[in-house]
């Protein structure tokens, strides 16, 4: 998804939330507690420092593949108006590619796979909700912390040939600032509609051991999240 | 209900703890120091090249193009690997050192399947950091040497830096320590051995010959290799030794006596350094062989990170000036005529007739590296018991007795003629007669004289700057009109015009190094036999 198609849609339901409630249930007041299930896409939109360090060419780079995965949150109201956030995804595989030279000497380098990781990311959000009760359709926004964690790291056969060896990867957490602007939409008392779009910042060290020799890069991540999801009150 | 929300928990607490697999891993380090154990398996490969990116690299530079018109075209790829391994310093310290691991890649015949290993042992580096390994390094000129003549044809090279420089944490290098730098041969192969079924280069494995070569301080080296593989029962196929120190008593005494070779002041303190960890008994102090000028941290100045001339420009060592030119007058108590001969043999040299006089005498000046008390101590043991070459009746052999003066007998300790062993395996000395580095006729030759006599004599000695002659006289032809080349060059405008006397000094300071790559090949040559 594009940057102009994320914004039609996000003005679109923007203009939905202006719809009142139709619905008898509206005016009930749905339970505190809510868990939300859906969809996670990550686009990201990384850069990283050239990579440094013993016999590492100038010019040598990284690139992040863009993935999806399940998203699950746990939602506490705390007014009619805010509530907090607790969001997860199912941590994704999220791969690294080469990007530089199409060759270091005679092994292949550009858009080369060459390592994957893991990463959980919970993110805490306060959330403004927009409206009252009575509307089914209510525009949010909020803001929180994100924190990453990366495991699963591994070289693949690509990186192992390219760093010369097998390589231990390493990735640094982050806690960064993640900001969401979003739509519910009300079913029932007990059920809602949700999506929304978020922004993170996520700048992770990676440090590459390979045999002992050890090749570094600063990889900032502003991956923007689209979120769709469903979710149940109790 | 209650169910439903227990699997909602369940989910949750699944993407929070889903941390179920494992991190990917580097090679193994290994937890023994033992000598001769590869530190880390698999080994890094700092460049994987096929036959056409080396080529083409090598043609990129005026010297790779050049080295490339003697070694021919590569037939293989090469995996350029970084060896870390265990060895021992000069006085049994563990210590860990690297090398090279080159290995053929490819798919012609040469370059895969078993192939031959070659130990090579390069030449004196000031540079600490010097790590033939790396191949990416524009100034690692032996790293390319040794790549483009043997590795690219098919050998699997193993070559080590020396304790002493790159990683190595020793402090000092054990400059011409036969038994430490051939122990650190020894065990860079056993390294070598271990890491090459583990690299990306499958293909290529170990066919059971061994070649032994090296270069200046690596033809002792390598000649101090071949003795030990040889006194431990391990078959060398053939050997190749080019351009090294190998009679080191003679060389010293010829030094002290007059015959400064060009890079002295700079091998002066590797191997009172060296020598003095060995044995510990070369000085009380610094100043007992180094002028006041240079005795203050000259034992720890080499090898250095700092450019040799850099070292130069700031004073911290002589260009050439190894000796005092106010040479010392010998007084020895009831022997007159000694006394004299000693005065003038210590006198700077100025016979007319000698083209190498003013090579000689460029090793005199003001500030000068050594002290005239150490010369004339030296000088004192070497005439009491004379080397087998000075002799009023020359002959290839040591001296009779062991030296008294402490320098002395270090270099007769570490001297190839000393035990008297001679080669087994098929041995070519390569050099020229011109060499102003390390003298041909005072090395390779006495080697070769001294050798006649003890069987069997498997031994050829190679002069690429002799009359062409026999199977090598391509050789010679190709280094003789190299070096005819290489004059034009350097009195044309291309090559800075300069002064037919200038041009030719040029030359002379190149002559050691020029020799390289026409022995190197002189090696192939003679190793294809076996």
């Amino acid at each position: 998804m594009n940057t102009a198609s994320r914004r039609a849609l996000s003005v679109a339901l923007f203009s939905a939330s202006a719809s009142l409630c139709q619905a008898a249930f509206c005016a009930d007041t749905a339970p505190p507690n809510e868990i939300r299930a859906g969809l996670y896409a990550l686009f990201y939109d990384a850069s990283a420092q050239n990579i440094s360090g013993p016999y590492a060419p100038a010019g040598l780079n990284l690139s992040v593949k863009n993935v999806q995965t399940l998203y699950l949150a746990y939602v506490r109201t705390l007014t009619d108006h805010f509530n907090l956030e607790l969001a997860l995804g199912y941590p994704p595989i999220t791969k690294t590619y080469g990007r530089g030279p199409s060759m270091l000497g005679s092994v292949p380098y550009n858009d080369v796979e060459l390592s994957s990781a893991r990463w959980a990311a919970p993110t805490l959000l306060l959330n403004y909700k927009f409206l009252n009760e009575n509307y089914a359709l209510r525009p949010y926004l909020g803001a929180g912390i994100n924190y990453v964690n990366f495991y699963d790291r591994e070289s693949t056969a690509g990186g192992n040939a390219a760093s010369g060896g097998p390589t231990q990867i390493s990735l640094s957490r982050s806690l960064g600032p993640a900001v969401t602007a979003g739509l519910s939409y009300r079913l029932a008392r007990n059920w809602g509609l949700y999506a929304s779009y978020s922004y993170s910042r996520v700048r992770s060290d990676l440090t590459a051991d390979t045999a002992g020799i050890i090749r570094t890069t600063r990889i900032s991540f502003a991956p923007g999240a689209l979120v769709v999801s469903a979710g149940f009150s109790f | 209900m209650h169910r439903f929300r227990g699997q909602l928990l369940a989910a949750f607490a699944g993407a929070l703890l889903s941390a179920c697999g494992a991190d990917s891993t580097t090679s193994i380090v290994s937890s023994s120091t033992a000598h001769g154990t590869l530190a880390e398996n698999p080994p890094f490969r700092i460049a994987s090249l096929n036959a056409s990116a080396f080529a083409a690299n090598l043609a990129a530079s005026t010297a790779g193009a050049q080295l490339l018109q003697v070694t021919g075209a590569p037939l293989c790829g090469i995996d350029f690997y970084y060896i870390k391994f265990w060895t021992v310093g000069a006085a049994g310290e563990t210590t860990e050192s690297s090398g090279a691991l080159m290995v053929p890649t490819g798919a012609a015949p040469a370059c895969s399947g078993p192939r031959p290993i070659l130990l090579y042992a390069h030449g004196t580096q000031t540079d600490k950091t010097a790590n033939i390994a790396d191949i990416t390094n524009p100034a690692n000129s032996e790293g390319d040497l040794i790549a483009a003549m043997f590795a690219a044809q098919g050998y699997i090279v193993v070559a080590p830096n020396y304790a002493g420089y790159d990683i190595s944490t020793l402090g000092y290098h054990p400059f011409l320590n036969a038994v430490q730098q051939s122990g650190e041969m020894i065990d860079i192969l056993t390294a070598a051995r271990t890491g090459l079924p583990n690299t990306f280069a499958v293909a290529t494995s170990d066919n059971g010959q061994l070649f032994v070569t090296g270069f200046s301080e690596g033809g002792h080296v390598a000649m101090a290799t071949q003795r030990a593989l040889e006194a431990a029962g391990q078959r060398v196929t053939a050997a190749t030794h080019i351009s090294g120190p190998y009679a080191l008593e003679a060389l010293g005494d010829a030094e002290i006596f007059g015959n400064v070779s060009l890079g002295s002041t700079v091998f002066f303190p590797l191997f009172t350094t060296s020598y003095q960890h060995a044995y510990g008994n070369i000085y009380s102090t610094t100043s007992d062989v180094y002028s006041a000028t240079y005795a203050t941290g000259i034992d720890t100045l080499l090898p250095s990170a700092t450019p040799i001339d850099t070292l130069f420009a700031n004073g911290a060592l002589p260009e050439s000036a190894l000796f005092d030119s106010t040479t010392p007058v010998v007084t020895i108590p009831g022997e007159p005529t000694l006394s004299a001969q000693l005065t003038a043999a210590l006198a700077v040299p100025s016979n007319p007739n000698n083209p190498e006089t003013p090579l000689f005498a460029a090793g005199f000046g003001s500030p000068y590296l050594v002290n005239n008390s150490f010369r004339e101590a030296y000088a004192l043991d070497a005439a009491s018991d004379p080397d087998g070459t000075q002799a009023p009746t020359p002959s290839a052999g040591l001296a009779v007795a062991a030296p008294m003066q402490t320098f002395r007998l270090a270099l007769y300790k570490n001297d190839l003629r000393n035990g008297s062993w001679a080669p087994t395996a098929p041995t070519l000395l390569c050099g020229g007669d011109k060499d102003p580095t390390v003298f041909f006729s005072v090395n390779a030759q006495t080697m070769a004289a001294f050798w006649s006599a003890l069987s069997p004599n498997p031994i050829t000695l190679l002069d690429v700057n002799a009359t062409p002659s026999g199977s090598f006289a391509a050789i010679q032809v190709a280094f003789q009109e190299s070096e005819a080349a290489q004059l034009a060059s350097l009195e044309s405008a291309a090559g800075g015009s300069l002064s037919p006397t200038a041009a030719q000094q040029q030359l002379v300071e190149n002559y050691h190094g020029d020799v390289a790559p026409f022995c190197a090949l002189a090696a192939r040559s003679f190793f294809s036999q076996f």
